[in-house]
């Protein structure tokens, strides 16, 4: 079943809601206080950047939907992260393994707590029933969404909150061994973090467009694949065709745009454009991060209209996971 | 009674009571059951908090393989899982900490190792939750989708609950549920900094109740739709899930019970069973002071006077946070394959807040349906039906 995409919105390291502006991987983390201040109206004092950024990228997603289309609505949220609340735990744990015998703050452990955010979101958002924290590494995303689809079909919810957020925790050394990412396994950028949301669900309202499909292929890709824009471009292209048909959708004239995710090492844009595709290059504004796939994706919906795009993303253990997606 | 087909085909367990779920509810319907103690672990930089620990003679690591080794191979050889079967399942891992133990031994171990050096901060190397289901996946070749919970102490309950629906969706052809949790510094300082232990005792729906104690575990259920007899020859269907997460307050279900009575009215009604056809109920029971007000208002105002024997696994196991959900099933399933529901440990006293006495002995494991609930951090309910057939 289709998702049409009622909102979306985009978070990356530069910390400006739906832009693109450019940032520095030395300069981060920025603080979130004035993106806090700007969005929610008033400080978050006793949160994370973490919860920070979950709560200000799902808020500007949601308040670019009309009050009345969330109406009597029941609402889901499904917060996908990588890495979690990594800026809470790690000064939480230098603490407790501090020679003296730390005393650690029961806030600092409160806010540590893998679904402290989604709580926090859900209260800001006065949203009850089903909000759920849900972690694959860097196919995060592409299972909330797989799963927020699930609830959908299933009734249980009119709209599903989805969105993935990871937050740069230094060193940057660090940030790579907790991705699992070598020279080999991923795209040579910086590291970033964002906080990216979609809106998905039923809905009179306008919608952007639509989540065609999210598939995870039983084949496994080795490491030496990640990058052979032969094999990922059939796969994509057969999803596709696959996806918009079902949908009764003609790709006649259609130049499908590519959002690779950043375990594609070098896209071979000149063999993509010959395969008739158009590159969608998005890592560069967010710099990698689990949940990278949440930016290219909102990004997309908020771009230009009357496009198709296919994220494909890969885990380093070699699943994969295909979106597909049109604005209308 | 239930029209759900959702059959439970395996299931495993690791507890402080053994090294699978058979040899867990024997100890535990003996009787033989040891209170919470100092733990052993070496990666452990306090052994003052009492938990309940699984023993091993290995280190950190090893026995973190271990404990995941043995619920999946005790839970696939139960089912009877063909390797055909195993690539065709779908994952849902339910856990707070994760291989989070990898950052605590590693550490722990370097300043060991280098007693005469100044010891180095510790970093965070761990992959995030979902590392756990990256490495069952490929150890035992499961090739659907893999899902990692990481929801406080419902995390393992919701993926049980998630994986039902998905199987009545028929989204998915089977579910192995695992849960997992080992001991690690963080929750240990983390929940003495909330001062949620109880230094004594765990001692759910007890008047003389003062915290938690909590315990190492990891279990595997295995879910599917279609009709399985267990080797025991009993048949398990799991009905009426229901997940909830309430916003008023992060640390509770609210004292009054009316959130945990509408959470166990949602799960009957959606399996179609009435209150009075629940043989018992194992409640989530954590030992804290709010979490029992909560639960056993709830439970008394549902029930009433027809209130089922309430039995808590939290005296004898510990609260095993994240992988709650699936080591309770995992024991009490393993606990009706022996014919007996266990006794509640640690009661001492009625508090007349609550006004109920959990289940004093052990009672024979008869056919009907069992109630199961948690409770945990962020607002979190999960509820569901175990049907013994």
């Amino acid at each position: 079943m289709a998702m049409p995409v009622l909102a979306a919105s985009y978070l990356g390291p530069a910390l400006k809601p739906n832009s693109d502006e450019a940032w520095d991987e030395a300069l981060l983390p920025l603080s979130a206080d004035a993106l806090v201040q700007e969005i929610m109206g008033q400080p978050l004092r006793r949160a994370g950047r973490f919860i920070k950024l979950v709560c200000c990228g799902a808020l500007t997603c949601l308040k670019s939907v009309p009050p009345e289309d969330l109406k009597d609505k029941k609402i889901g949220i499904f917060l996908s992260t990588g890495l979690g609340n990594v800026d809470e735990i790690l000064p939480f744990i230098k603490q407790v393994f501090k020679h003296d015998g730390g005393f650690p703050s029961p806030m600092q452990f409160a806010n540590s707590v893998s679904n402290a955010a989604a709580f926090f979101l859900a209260k800001i958002c006065e949203v009850k029933g089903v909000v759920l924290t849900i972690s694959q590494e860097e196919l995060s995303f592409e299972s909330a969404l797989w799963l927020a689809q699930s609830y959908l079909e299933s009734g249980a919810i009119d709209l599903a909150l989805v969105g993935g957020c990871d937050v740069f925790t230094p060193t940057v050394a660090d940030y790579r061994e907790r991705m699992n990412l070598t020279a080999d396994n991923a795209r040579e950028l910086a590291m970033g973090e964002g906080s990216s949301w979609l809106l998905v669900g039923n809905s009179s309202g306008k919608k952007l467009g639509e989540i065609l499909a999210v598939e995870f292929p039983d084949k496994l890709m080795s490491p030496q694949g990640f990058s052979r824009s032969k094999i990922i471009g059939k796969n994509c292209a057969e999803f596709l065709s696959a996806t918009t048909g079902n949908a009764g959708i003609s790709l006649t004239g259609v130049r499908p745009h590519l959002l690779a995710g950043f375990r594609v090492q070098e896209v071979d844009a000149e063999n993509w454009r010959r395969l008739g595709w158009i590159i969608e290059d998005y890592l560069p504004s967010c710099g990698i991060h689990p949940t990278a796939a949440a930016f290219g994706l909102a990004r997309a919906m908020l771009g230009p209209e009357n496009a198709f795009y296919i994220h494909y993303n890969c885990q380093g253990s070699g699943k994969q996971a295909l979106v597909a997606a049109f604005t209308e | 009674m239930t029209t759900s087909d959702i059959c439970i085909r395996g299931w495993g367990a690791v507890t402080t009571l053994g090294w699978s779920a058979e040899e867990s509810a024997k100890n535990l319907i003996a009787g033989l059951v040891a209170p919470a103690a100092a733990c052993l672990s070496t990666h452990l930089i306090n052994h003052n908090y009492k938990a309940f620990e699984i023993p091993h003679e290995g280190n950190a690591m090893d026995k973190s393989w271990a404990m995941l080794d043995c619920v999946l191979t005790e839970a696939i050889n139960r089912a009877g899982l063909s390797q055909t079967e195993i690539a065709e399942s779908c994952l849902l891992v339910g856990t707070t900490g994760g291989l989070f133990i990898r950052n605590e031994y590693e550490f722990t171990e370097t300043v060991r190792k280098n007693p005469d050096k100044e010891s180095p901060a510790i970093v965070c190397r761990n992959r995030g939750p979902g590392e756990v289901s990256d490495w069952i996946s490929r150890k035992y070749g499961i090739g659907g989708i893999a899902m990692t919970f990481s929801m406080a102490c419902v995390s393992s309950s919701h993926a049980l609950v998630v994986a039902a629906q998905l199987l009545e969706q028929k989204k998915i052809r089977r579910a192995i549920v695992v849960g997992y949790e080992p001991l690690l510094n963080l929750t240990l300082h983390g929940f003495a900094s909330l001062l949620l232990y109880d230094d004594d005792k765990c001692r759910p729906f007890c008047n003389k109740r003062s915290g938690m104690q909590i315990g190492e575990g990891a279990a595997a259920v295995i879910l599917e739709q279609n009709e399985t007899s267990s080797p025991g020859g009993a048949k398990y269907k799991f009905a009426g899930g229901y997940l909830f997460n309430g916003t008023d307050s992060l640390t509770s279900a609210g004292v009054d019970g009316e959130l945990v009575q509408d959470v166990i009215l949602h799960t009957l009604h959606k399996a179609e069973i009435s209150g009075r056809d629940i043989v018992a109920i194992k409640a989530h029971g954590t030992g804290t002071r709010d979490n029992d007000l909560s639960e056993g208002r709830g439970l008394l105002k549902l029930f009433g006077e027809k209130l089922p024997p309430v039995v808590s696994l939290k005296g004898a196991l510990g609260h095993t946070l994240g992988a709650a959900g699936a080591v309770e099933t995992a024991v009490w399933l393993s606990c009706c394959e022996e014919g007996i529901i266990p006794r509640s440990f640690g009661f001492e006293e009625v508090d007349p807040e609550i006004g109920f006495a959990p289940s004093p002995s052990n009672t024979p494991a008869a056919a009907g349906a069992y109630l199961f609930t948690f409770f945990g951090f962020g607002g979190t309910c999960t509820s569901y039906l175990i049907i013994k057939e």
